[in-house]
């Protein structure tokens, strides 16, 4: 019952792991040729796997695990997709609907453990309940801001046999995904805007989620307005764009930060304005007249910022509202947008290229001359994360993947997996830091046994580097537990689970390896021996405003 | 009524996971319950909560905004600074059988015996508060007390 309801949602990749509260599911899974089965070696792993796959593809993934422990492991990966709001269910085995609070054998209560970090969840205790339930689950996934479902069944629904009926219509009096835009906000937005002096655009994952990004930029160049994106909102404006800001929030672009603390209006489009994008939130934007502010899900507006003009509306809506109200260019802009020019050539994007040691934007702008925009990088959590975001122009939606909300290492591995599972046709490459990709590596062995082509682009710098460089700048210089220099001959570790690999010391051999690894069909993993004292720049002290932002030292 | 705190009348769906949603959003916000009472409504299958809570350092409309985001909540008034009839039931048992003060201000004797009176009263929270000024005159055995239910005013 539960298989034909998720063949009738379009399902046809689950990643999960069986157990004792599932196995009536498993018992029919091979009568189902048609749903394809990932085994996983880690719940969390299928989390992730199921996250990646949705980020790249734009269909919600699906994650089976058993009770008590199988659906704990998945709490982090579901806490990941909730706070980017990608769209997931997470089907779970609960003890028999009789045994239910007795303390049954792997009995734990699931929906408590993760009703915070979903957007919605279900216990189901009777058959007749199941069509209804998948059903709404799935509506409820993918409309309005997305996000991750669980469902709950127990046992003895799993093997309870009743007529297939599919649901009727959906009916679900509490759930008000869509607002419609407002005409006439969308028109002061649209005139506040455009007849700012000094106006700013910021962008979120919220633009992709509602494909906004065509929009977005129909409106930014008509209103000659400069655009930034927030770390999820990468791809909602061509970095390359000459009104592009770049990234903003405490390791943004300088020239970014310059703008949005000199801008008269601020329009903030999907996105959640929080402390990473704010810095010290009683110095953000303090010129700012009028914030205007675009979401979907209302309890946004304010939360962290209160906007003059709000628009609750799905982003692409409210920009084509917007569009034909701008009013006709005002000269003066030009000023503006001279000045942002002259602050992208005082700050700009740069590194300490020649002290001798193995630099990580070496590697990526490498990676990036090959690619271009023709492949998928997912990172993982920390310095990785920040150089794979301000390192490669990304020109479009859904190239470059990463856990924002909830800065969850280990991320990448799986998410990676599960992109390439979403996109076979375009190349994967997995950028991240040894210490997160020892969270999650038992997924190697995923990757190996399907020969998914995902290369593994290791930024190994001996310790947890984003904690070293906070504990150097931000906490007296007292390195504290960061140091990882015992972790596993990552080529030995690579060749024992079956896949090829190679070490980088030097940065002659950066080429030779990435010609190895695009030769190579199947994943390939890449251990780059980088500066063990690199860093991330620009950065914003913590607790500073954003006008405080440091940055890299210049090249010698 | 202190500043911070919000009055919401809530229809929610009925479900054995309402409640605890409903209480983990307002605990994860970091907003505080101050007073809460549930009970059927008109529709079939629907409860209605009338909450008081405090909000904390969040602005004033996020406790029914957060709210709003439950799937289990059909809809959320908010009657703070309303024109409301709010109403708040206290049961108590005193010490003794004379109890005609605690009748002339509008209390039920529910009963008596020889261990004292079970009086209840019905009212508004001022009321209620001066009513317990009362009861403690009395020497006050027992006491429960609701939280408000509350509802617009018709005119
Ligand atoms: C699961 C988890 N634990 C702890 C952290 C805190 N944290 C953020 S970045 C970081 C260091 C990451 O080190 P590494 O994976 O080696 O990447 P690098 O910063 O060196 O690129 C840590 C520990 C986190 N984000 N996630």
């Amino acid at each position: 019952m539960v298989l034909e309801a998720l063949e009738r949602e379009g399902v046809e990749l689950i990643f999960g792991y069986p157990g004792g509260a599932n196995l009536p599911i498993y018992q029919r899974l091979p009568g189902h040729p048609k749903l394809k089965h990932i085994l996983v070696r880690h719940e969390q792993g299928a989390a992730h796997m199921a996250d990646g796959y949705a980020r790249a593809g734009g269909k919600p993934g699906v994650v089976f695990a058993t009770s008590g422990p199988g659906a704990l492991n998945l709490v982090t990966g579901l806490c990941t997709a909730y706070m980017d709001s990608v769209p997931m269910i997470a089907i779970t085995g609960q003890v028999n609907s009789t045994q239910v609070g007795r303390d049954a054998f792997q009995e734990s209560d699931v929906i408590g453990a993760t009703s915070s970090v979903t957007k919605h969840s279900y216990l189901v205790t009777r058959i007749d309940q199941l069509p209804r339930v998948i059903h709404e689950a799935f509506h409820i996934a993918t409309t309005g801001r997305p996000g991750p479902v669980l469902i709950d069944i127990c046992k003895d629904v799993q093997m309870a046999e009743a007529e297939n009926v599919p649901p009727e219509r959906l009916e679900i009096p509490g759930y008000k995904p869509n607002g419609h835009v407002d005409l006439e906000r969308a028109q002061a937005a649209a005139i506040a805007l455009g007849t700012a002096e000094r106006p700013v655009v910021l962008a979120g994952h919220g633009v992709l989620l509602s494909h906004a990004e065509e929009a977005l930029r129909e409106f930014a160049e008509r209103a000659a307005a400069p655009v930034g994106t927030t770390l999820l909102g990468i791809g909602a404006f061509p970095v390359k764009h000459p009104l592009s800001l770049h990234m903003t929030g405490f390791m943004g672009t300088g020239w970014n930060l310059k703008a949005v603390q000199n801008a008269d209006v601020l329009m903030m489009v999907g996105m959640r304005v929080d402390d990473r994008v704010t810095a010290r939130l009683a110095d953000f934007a303090p010129k700012v007249k009028t914030f205007i502010h675009i979401d979907i899900d209302g309890s946004e507006m304010g939360k962290n910022v209160r906007p003059q003009i709000e628009v609750v509306a799905d982003a692409k809506q409210a920009l084509k509202a917007m569009l034909p109200h701008l009013p006709e260019l005002d000269k003066g802009r030009g000023t503006w947008l001279a000045q942002i020019d002259a602050w992208r050539e005082e700050h700009p994007l740069r590194y300490a290229h020649s002290n001798g040691h193995l630099q990580p934007q070496d590697v990526l702008i490498d990676m990036y001359k090959r690619c271009r925009n023709e492949a998928i990088v997912v990172a993982d959590v920390g310095q990785n994360q920040i150089w794979a975001a301000l390192w490669w122009n990304y020109d479009r939606p859904g190239l470059f993947l990463n856990s924002g909300g909830s800065g969850t290492m280990g991320f990448a591995l799986p998410a990676a997996i599960g992109a390439k599972f979403a996109r076979p046709e375009l190349p994967v490459w997995c950028v991240a830091g040894e210490g997160g990709f020892v969270m999650t590596a038992q997924e190697l062995s995923v990757a190996v046994e399907h020969q998914l082509d995902v290369k593994i682009v290791l930024l190994n710098n001996f310790s947890l580097g984003m904690v070293r460089q906070f504990q150097d700048d931000f906490y007296g210089g007292v390195r504290s537990q960061v140091d990882l220099t015992h972790m596993p001959d990552f080529v030995k570790l690579s060749e024992a689970y079956g896949l090829p690999a190679v070490r980088v010391e030097k940065f002659a051999d950066i080429a030779p390896a990435m010609d190895a690894a695009e030769r190579t069909k199947g994943p390939f993993l890449i251990d780059f021996r980088i500066d063990p004292e690199a860093k991330v720049y620009p950065i914003v002290p913590l607790g500073k405003s954003l006008n405080e932002f440091w940055e890299a030292p210049e090249d010698a | 009524m202190p500043d911070n705190i919000r009055v919401l009348s809530v229809l929610v769906e009925d479900g054995p996971n309402t409640l605890s949603k409903v209480s983990g959003v307002i605990r994860r916000r970091g907003f505080h319950v101050r007073s809460i009472s549930v009970g059927p409504s008109q529709e079939p299958g629907r409860s209605r909560l009338t909450l008081q809570v405090d909000h904390g350092h969040a602005e004033a409309d996020q406790v029914r905004k957060q709210l709003e985001r439950l799937v289990e909540v059909v809809e959320v008034e908010d009657l703070t600074g309303h024109d409301v009839h709010s109403r708040e039931l206290i049961v108590a048992k005193v010490a003794t059988s004379e109890v005609a003060g605690l009748v002339q201000r509008g209390a039920r004797v529910l009963d008596t015996g020889p261990e004292g009176t079970t009086v209840e009263f019905a009212g508004e929270g001022k009321d209620v508060g001066d009513f317990v000024d009362e009861l403690i005159r009395h020497g006050i055995v027992d006491v429960a007390r609701s939280g408000p239910v509350v509802m617009r005013r018709t005119a």
